[in-house]
């Protein structure tokens, strides 16, 4: 088979031109306007039986449709000698003398310009077209001739990391976005383009892309991190130092060097200034929707903030509890990411006015808290599931008596009711189990086991699923849209030891079911029950699902 | 019926959305991969000189019906319906 058909149709092309192929792809496989549609679906059918069905087929010396399975067309092929026809389907020829499919290259030119004038007629994303390599892939390729296939057996993307000195925060961090499927294809189809190439040593971006070299390079020994340490001290000057780190605080410091290096490396992203379309945004930037109603005049103002984790609260949900800390917390993360809007662009948007506002109130409740007449958090009760976690998260909240805000709409000095939801699911989502709490006076680790699903659905905490009465509502109705919503675990970090001094090791997935235990250099194969049954501190969750941009 | 259904497909361009969407999520479950290691499975024990397209596609087609997912044919036919459903004058 060659791309340059067989010789009958280059008989035919030299006989005719390729005038007769375009306009009956343009008019019958792929129509680019109403005009051409209205005609297709008015014609198209088959004119020795009438009759419309799958694989029809047109003939390219004549006016003439016939069906493909009845043998309509070979019988007018046979009858007029017409050796070609075009299946209108699928706009590939036929010539019926050697009795298949031919490929010609300049006809597939003709064809692909005139389907992605179709797709772009119906507002359609370009198709996809399967990875064809280019010349200078194929001589890659060729100077590359080794091979690995990748088996359920093989273990080809793991690496152990080495302890630099009180590291293992760093080391399930790196481990846990070494494993996270979307950004390792990110980095492996090397899409990171570093516009300062004299400057590349200082690119943490580049340095991870990096890291991806190594752990797919099939070495056994494990990987010194040094390098990279390095360059989150010099641009996280707060975890330098030999000293035990948290490794959340490491993972969102990490995310925000990551973040403004792809900005400051590759100049303006995207033509909105608002919105950054760097890959860690695009994989790890969430919306946090924020409903304040008013209680006198049920005025809702919403904000909607991004984030880049989930920080759940674990611990009894006493009176002041938990959701004034989840909510200063998370305020304090979208302050974080407010911070990020000044300086790069993030987009925040709310009809309350600026982000200041969610800004004001957190504060508000936070120096006033603990609040009293919270009225909707029953006592005493200890979320024991990543689901009742998520729960408390997005249920309504009574702000109280000492966390009045003014109305927007009634101007009036109000108590009222908040409420988060998730506006927009990240790609990648990152929980945070609050197991450390730094509370005044006194500070504990909390070690509580709680459960968290292989798989999860976040469409109970969505926005859309809000119910202005009584927040969370687990029983709406079936939404009649097919969004899927659910995710699936792939790295979790767990925590031993106490608050103060502790060791960090972290359970990843790879390939499509194969859990792995990381402890730094030691990699050990895993089951999902031991993952299941650890104390977790950091969940990652990937949509199963992804939509197009 | 059929053929006055068809041809609001076609004159609405929903057919070739749908075909689009119907694309992207076969491609997404991981059907397309799957039926073109089949493809090349049979390509490879016949020789390429001597199968068809003819040959492929019945050879593949009972399996390649029966791969596709509930859940891709279940959001297929709600898009149909609810297509249907804004077509007063059908």
């Amino acid at each position: 088979m060659s791309f340059n058909g067989c010789p009958h149709l280059q008989a035919y092309k030299a006989a005719t031109g390729t005038d007769t192929f375009k306009i009956i792809y343009s008019y019958f496989v792929a129509c680019s306007t109403a005009d051409t549609r209205l005609k297709k679906a008015q014609i198209c059918k088959c004119v020795s039986c009438d009759d419309v069905r799958p694989r029809l087929h047109a003939c390219l010396s004549c006016i003439y449709f016939g069906c493909y399975d009845k043998k309509h067309i070979h019988a007018h092929s046979e009858e007029k000698k017409h050796h070609i026809a075009i299946d209108v389907s699928y706009g590939t020829v036929y010539c019926f003398i050697c009795g298949d499919y031919v490929y010609d290259s300049e006809l597939e030119d003709i064809a692909k310009a005139q389907c992605q004038r179709a797709s772009l007629s119906l507002g359609l994303k370009q198709r996809f077209f399967p990875w064809q390599p280019s010349e200078e892939e194929l001589i890659l390729l060729r100077c590359n001739p080794k091979r690995r296939r990748v088996t359920e057996a093989s273990h080809i993307g793991l690496r152990g990391l080495i302890n630099l000195g009180n590291t293992c925060f760093m080391n399930c961090i790196l481990q846990s976005l070494a494993h996270t499927p979307i950004l390792r294809d990110y980095f492996m189809a090397d899409k990171h383009a570093c516009q300062k190439t004299d400057e590349s040593q200082q690119c943490l971006v580049c340095e991870m892309a990096r890291l991806y070299q190594e752990f797919y390079s099939g070495s056994r020994t494990p990987f010194i991190p040094y390098k990279l340490l390095h360059l989150v001290w010099t641009n996280a000057r707060h975890l330098a130092g030999y000293e035990q780190q948290d490794a959340h605080e490491f993972l969102i410091a990490a995310l925000d060097v990551l973040h403004r290096h792809c900005k400051e490396m590759n100049g303006v992203s995207g033509s909105n200034p608002h919105h950054c379309n760097c890959i860690i945004d695009r994989i790890f930037t969430g919306g946090l929707q924020s409903d304040v109603t008013c209680k006198r005049c049920n005025n809702v103002s919403t904000t909607i903030d991004p984030i880049w984790d989930i920080s759940l609260d674990l611990g009894p949900g006493s009176i002041h509890s938990s959701h004034l800390l989840s909510s200063s917390t998370t305020n304090a993360a979208a302050n974080h990411n407010s911070n990020l809007t000044q300086a790069n662009g993030v987009r925040v948007i709310g009809d309350s006015g600026s982000s200041s506002t969610s800004q004001s109130i957190a504060s508000t409740e936070f120096t006033h808290s603990p609040a009293p007449g919270f009225t909707n958090s029953p006592g005493n009760y200890e979320p024991t599931s990543l689901v009742e976690c998520l729960k408390r998260f997005t249920k309504t909240e009574h702000l109280g008596n000492s966390a009045k805000i003014i109305c927007s709409k009634c101007h009036s000095y109000q108590e009222s009711t908040k409420q988060l939801t998730m506006k927009k699911l990240p790609i990648v989502a990152c929980f945070h189990l609050k197991r450390f709490e730094h509370s005044t006076g006194y500070h504990k680790k909390i070690s509580t086991f709680v459960s968290f699903p292989e798989e999860l659905d976040m469409t109970p905490f969505m926005s859309s699923s809000r119910n202005n009465n009584n927040g969370y509502n687990m029983h709406s109705a079936p939404s009649i849209t097919c969004d899927n919503n659910r995710y699936s675990l792939f790295a979790v970090v767990n925590h031993y030891g106490t608050i103060e001094s502790g060791h960090y090791t972290c359970y990843i997935r790879s390939l499509k079911e194969q859990w792995y235990r990381c402890e730094d250099h030691l990699i050990k194969r895993a089951t999902a029950g031991e993952v299941l049954n650890s104390e977790g501190y950091l969940l990652f969750y990937h949509k199963q699902v992804l939509e197009y941009e | 019926m059929r053929a006055t259904i068809n041809q609001k497909l076609v004159e609405t361009g929903e057919r070739e959305r749908l075909k689009e969407l119907l694309r992207a999520r076969l491609i997404e479950c991981g059907w397309r991969d799957q039926l073109k290691a089949y493809c090349k499975e049979i390509v490879q024990q016949k020789g390429l000189e001597h199968i068809t397209v003819d040959d492929l596609v019945s050879e593949i087609t009972p399996r390649g019906r029966s791969l596709v997912p509930d859940e891709v044919k279940k959001e297929l036919l709600q898009r149909i319906r609810t297509f249907l459903a804004q077509q007063s004058n059908v």
